[in-house]
């Protein structure tokens, strides 16, 4: 007899009675059939929103999906393994400063000599990713080998090494002024105003629309990718090592290879989403890539849920749409006054309401913005903090002593198997 | 030679202000197991109140003030926040202090602005000179200020109830516990002593030949982070010599930048961080930082 | 067939014995383990028991590959166990299930144990990124073979329940299940009823003899619940302060004058004598 039909054969006979696994099972299904449709009614909107929708809110939401790319990366690092980064404005730089080299033209621009490949704009899109990755590829020995919060630190290393060489690698970055990042275009097929133009039912479809759809398209694969990841052999291996590296380790997983891995998929997400962040705004500068962009990116996966891709998405949104949001309506809001009206300017209103919602979520809401929303939608499922493998109760010796079941006739004593 | 002795004598006088601010982060690690990121900002914060409060009641108040002000800050946090979440994942406490960053950061922004506040060091702005060594009269009183308060500290953690009970609870939490030791007490003092000494380092980095305190002293606490780590984090002594290593190799790359100009104006503010990495490159948990048992 | 003696027929032929041989570690000053030796036969059930602090879970961090050996060799075939790597060490088929338990709570039963199949499959980042069909293949085929073992061990209308929801004797089984799901040929189990209840213990050890005669494997045993470390071990190697003081069959062990004394003299509440008694009328007792 083979092994594992004796072992299956054994654990029929000793299956209990599953209580209830098709009545589950039903409800499953009908759950699934409603999400299936709300997902695809949520694309048909996304798909259709550049018809109705004013361009300021459209190269917003260009912003966003770049911000959502960034924000799923650092998760996958942060919340799914348990590494802290700070680092990760460091590899947006890197991405966005690829893009705008290799695809840019050389050329003067005030006081600086600018060099630049003139490369299609695809090829620095790709050249943005893949440095990035090399960065935290040259990088990641040392993020293997560091406790997540020793991580934590040294990164703020690349934070300020970054801005440095930025500041100082005038005829690539710009220096302190920063370049303008060359338009993006595919097979010929521009994504700006023109070349061709194009109009959608009477629409015209200009640089915000085409915009929109690349940044759509990008967050898509982005998070797709993130959630088969996780869902899969690589995401447990991950998921394990966060909540115990001695336990990942005896189990066959590399911990210190899986580190070093992650680190640099992490940093390939934050090249991409640098690379988005440069045509979002048109331009690079190196004040826009310090510390504070790191703890933004941070704020966006610890408000929106350590650990879930849907999570890094509603933060991503929040963390970005929350100034403008304060900015367009600072009449309204309290406490917010414009340009000199003695409120809170739109930005300072923004980030004491990240510094609160990041203490709060993690005092009272570890699972955050995503944990809220399946509460909402019960799928309350307990889903543990970081670390959360020291959540389970210590054994109470109590369930020894407390137990009166009583001594079963067949002990396990001497040839009682059969 | 005598640039080299000056720049020397900088580095150790910027390198036991780190040194300060890098004690209160390793004993807040010890005590509360919490990498506190609000370090930055709590140093702002004294700065900011010594300079303001000075204006008012006179320097010497204004620096007591100060002191008590961020002690305070720092004992709430630690009391409000911190306590709360005993047990928490190391990484969502040190993401904590990052929120409680935020805001206090915010805030000292919101209030100097573009301001440069000054505070009247007694002590003025002058240099000391031995010969041709020279160094800022305010670096000189802070390695004097910083060495009596190292020394103190070192004999308090040795001797005192409060040092022996914190060595206890970073060794063994629970068995302390069972001594009797409150380990709430323990935490909260030791945020209390953090916030002191990172008010005091605060008083010297904005004097000369620092103009005075702008946001940009923020950034001049953070690289006091790279000196506890590359020190490790839970070593005292480790946190004294990576001060000084930091200091003195800032002080030196500052010195010699006309030399070190091809890697860019501004070289010696990231030196810390550099000096950092190579470090972690070969000793993961710093100089003296316990080294992990378990092999993964 | 009883459970002294394994019967030769049923042990894997590619199975070859854990030799323990002059091991010793050191934590700074203090000597965790002085000097043990000892050998698992292949296809035996080997307990390793001893008082509190005796190094019993220091010999298990050596075996797995987490502490590092100051002296000695541990072999495993033509491998040696204390120069290797834990992960490199569950790759040639040593799994373990630990005492405190190690599973990750937010994940569910099959994904905790699909966590045991790591080193069986390949997937890696890209391929399972996109999907591409012989990462889906792969994750379908040792899905079945994880619901296998989760039926084996009680777990099987669990197995989409998340780990920290459950009962703690079913994450128990849960961290033996993971430990099964590697396809071991040597499984270390740490103290697994330890705070379980009479029923659940009695149960345990039922698999665990199920284990070793259905697959044919080595068991190395730490246990503090003396009837059935001596019921179901087929040796016994007794440790106290680091040092090995007895080895042999249970009934050897139990008759050995030194190991009593170390048991009465540590304060320990078992005694070894008292519990082989205590054993004939209940399944176990608990530290």
């Amino acid at each position: 007899m083979s092994e594992s039909t004796a072992v299956a054969a054994k654990g029929a006979t000793r299956r209990n009675g599953a209580k209830g696994s098709n009545g589950a099972g039903g409800g499953r299904s009908a759950r699934s059939l409603i999400k299936l449709l709300l997902v695809a009614a949520l694309l048909v909107v996304l798909l259709a929103l550049p018809l109705y929708v004013p361009e300021f809110w459209l190269r917003t939401g260009f912003a966003v999906f770049g911000a959502i790319v960034g924000a799923i990366g650092l998760n996958l690092l942060v919340g799914t393994t348990g590494q802290l980064s700070l680092a990760h404005a460091f590899f947006l730089a890197v991405g966005a400063v690829s893009y705008v080299f290799v695809s840019g033209e050389p050329g003067g621009l005030g006081v600086a000599d600018l060099d630049g490949l003139s490369f299609p704009p695809i090829v620095g899109m790709i050249v943005g990713v893949l440095l990035a990755g090399l960065a935290g590829l040259i990088f990641s020995p040392i993020a293997a080998r560091l406790r997540g919060i020793y991580l934590g630190v040294a990164s703020l290393a690349l934070v300020f090494i970054g801005i440095h060489v930025l500041n100082a690698w005038t005829s690539v970055t710009g220096g302190f002024n920063g370049r303008t990042a060359p338009e993006f275009s595919l097979f010929g097929f521009t994504f700006g105003n023109r070349d061709p133009e194009l109009y959608v039912i009477g629409v015209p479809f200009r640089e915000a629309e085409r915009l929109w759809y690349l940044g759509l398209v990008l967050a898509l694969a982005a998070y797709l990718f993130a959630r088969n990841i996780l869902r899969s052999r690589p995401g447990r291996a991950l998921q394990t090592l966060r909540d115990s590296e001695v336990a990942a380790a005896v189990m066959g997983v590399n911990v210190q290879g899986y580190k070093a891995r992650i680190f640099l998929v992490s940093s390939m997400y934050a090249g991409l989403s640098g690379v988005m962040y440069a045509l979002s705004i048109g331009s690079i500068a190196p004040e826009s890539f310090g510390l504070e962009l790191s703890i933004l990116y941070l704020a966006m996966i610890v408000l929106g849920g350590l650990g879930s891709v849907n999570g890094a998405v509603l933060g991503a949104i929040f963390v970005s749409a929350l100034p403008l949001v304060f900015q367009r309506y600072a009449d309204i809001i309290p406490f917010v006054g414009g340009q000199g009206g003695g409120g809170l300017a739109a930005g300072e209103a923004a980030r004491f309401l990240f510094g609160a919602a990041i203490i709060l979520v993690i005092l009272f809401e570890p699972a955050g913005l995503a944990g809220i929303a399946n509460r909402i939608t019960g799928r309350g499922r307990a889903r543990a903090r970081p670390g959360g493998g020291a959540s389970t109760p210590p054994p109470s010796t109590d369930t020894s002593t407390t137990s009166t079941s009583p001594s079963p006739s067949d002990r396990p004593a001497q040839g009682s198997t059969t | 030679m005598t640039q080299f002795l000056s720049l020397l004598l900088n580095g150790v006088s910027l390198g036991a202000l780190y040194a300060l601010i890098a004690l209160g982060f390793v004993i807040i690690f010890k005590a509360s197991e919490v990498v506190s990121f609000t370090h930055g900002s709590l140093l702002l914060l004294g700065a900011y109140t010594i300079a303001r409060a000075s204006d008012s009641i006179g320097f010497f108040p204004a620096v007591l003030v100060g002191l008590a002000v961020t002690a305070l800050a720092a004992v709430l946090v630690e009391r409000l926040i911190i306590n709360r979440l005993r047990g928490a994942a190391v990484i969502s406490l040190a993401i904590v202090t990052i929120g409680v960053d935020i805001i206090i950061l915010t805030e000292m922004i919101r209030r100097i602005g573009s301001d440069i506040l000054n505070v009247p060091h007694p002590w003025g702005g002058g240099s000391f000179r031995l010969g041709d060594v020279g160094i800022s009269q305010n670096r000189l009183v802070a390695i004097a200020v910083a060495a009596v308060l190292i020394g103190l500290f070192f004999a308090a953690f040795k001797y005192s109830n409060w040092g022996i009970a914190m060595r206890a609870s970073a060794e063994d939490g629970e068995t302390a516990a069972l001594m009797g030791i409150k380990q709430g007490q323990v935490s909260a003092l030791a945020w209390v002593v953090a916030g002191i000494l990172a008010a005091v380092a605060a008083l010297f980095l904005v004097g000369s030949p620092t103009p005075g305190v702008t946001p940009a002293a923020y950034a001049v606490g953070l690289r006091a982070f790279p000196a506890a780590i590359l020190g490790g984090l839970d070593s005292t002594g480790g946190a004294l010599v990576g001060g000084l290593l930091i200091g003195i190799a800032e002080a030196l790359a500052a010195g010699y930048q006309d030399q070190l100009l091809f890697l860019g104006r501004g070289f010696s503010a990231v030196v810390p961080f550099i000096v950092m990495i190579a470090v972690l490159m070969f000793r993961p948990s710093g100089l003296f930082g316990t080294k992990e048992l378990t092999r993964v | 067939m009883t459970a002294g003696s394994p019967v030769e027929a049923d042990v894997r032929p590619d199975i070859p014995p854990v030799e323990v041989d002059n091991v010793s570690v050191r934590f700074g000053a203090i000597k965790a383990l002085s000097g043990v030796s000892f050998t698992v036969q292949p296809g035996t059930i080997h307990a390793v028991i001893g008082p509190n602090g005796a190094g019993k879970s220091t010999m298990f961090n050596v075996l797995s590959g987490v502490y590092k050996a100051a002296e000695g060799q541990v072999r495993f075939g033509d491998h040696r166990l204390d120069q290797m790597r834990p992960y490199k060490i569950a790759g040639i088929g040593v799994a373990r299930a630990f005492q405190n338990i190690a599973l990750s709570a937010g994940q569910t039963v099959a994904e905790n144990l699909m966590l045991g199949r790591h080193h069986l499959t390949k997937a890696g980042f890209l391929a399972a990124g996109l999907r591409l069909p012989r990462a889906t293949r792969e994750g379908k085929v040792h899905g079945a073979r994880v619901a296998e073992i989760a039926e084996f061990l009680e777990l099987g209308n669990k197995l989409h329940t998340p780990v920290g929801v459950l009962s703690y004797g079913d994450q128990k089984r849960v961290e033996v299940a993971r430990a099964l799901c590697t396809e071991p040929r040597l499984l270390l189990l740490d103290e697994p009823v330890a705070g379980m209840n009479a029923e659940e213990t009695h149960r345990m050890a039922e698999a665990i003899l199920e284990i070793r005669s259905a697959l044919g494997i080595s068991v190395v045993l730490v246990e503090h619940d003396m009837g059935m470390v001596m019921s179901l071990a087929d040796r016994v190697t007794v440790l106290d302060f680091g040092r090995r003081i007895a080895d042999g069959t249970p009934a050897e062990v139990q008759a050995d004058p030194e190991v009593i004394r170390a048991y009465l003299g540590s304060g320990d509440e078992i005694d070894p004598a008292a519990a082989a008694a205590h054993s004939s009328d209940t399944p176990g007792t608990h530290s």
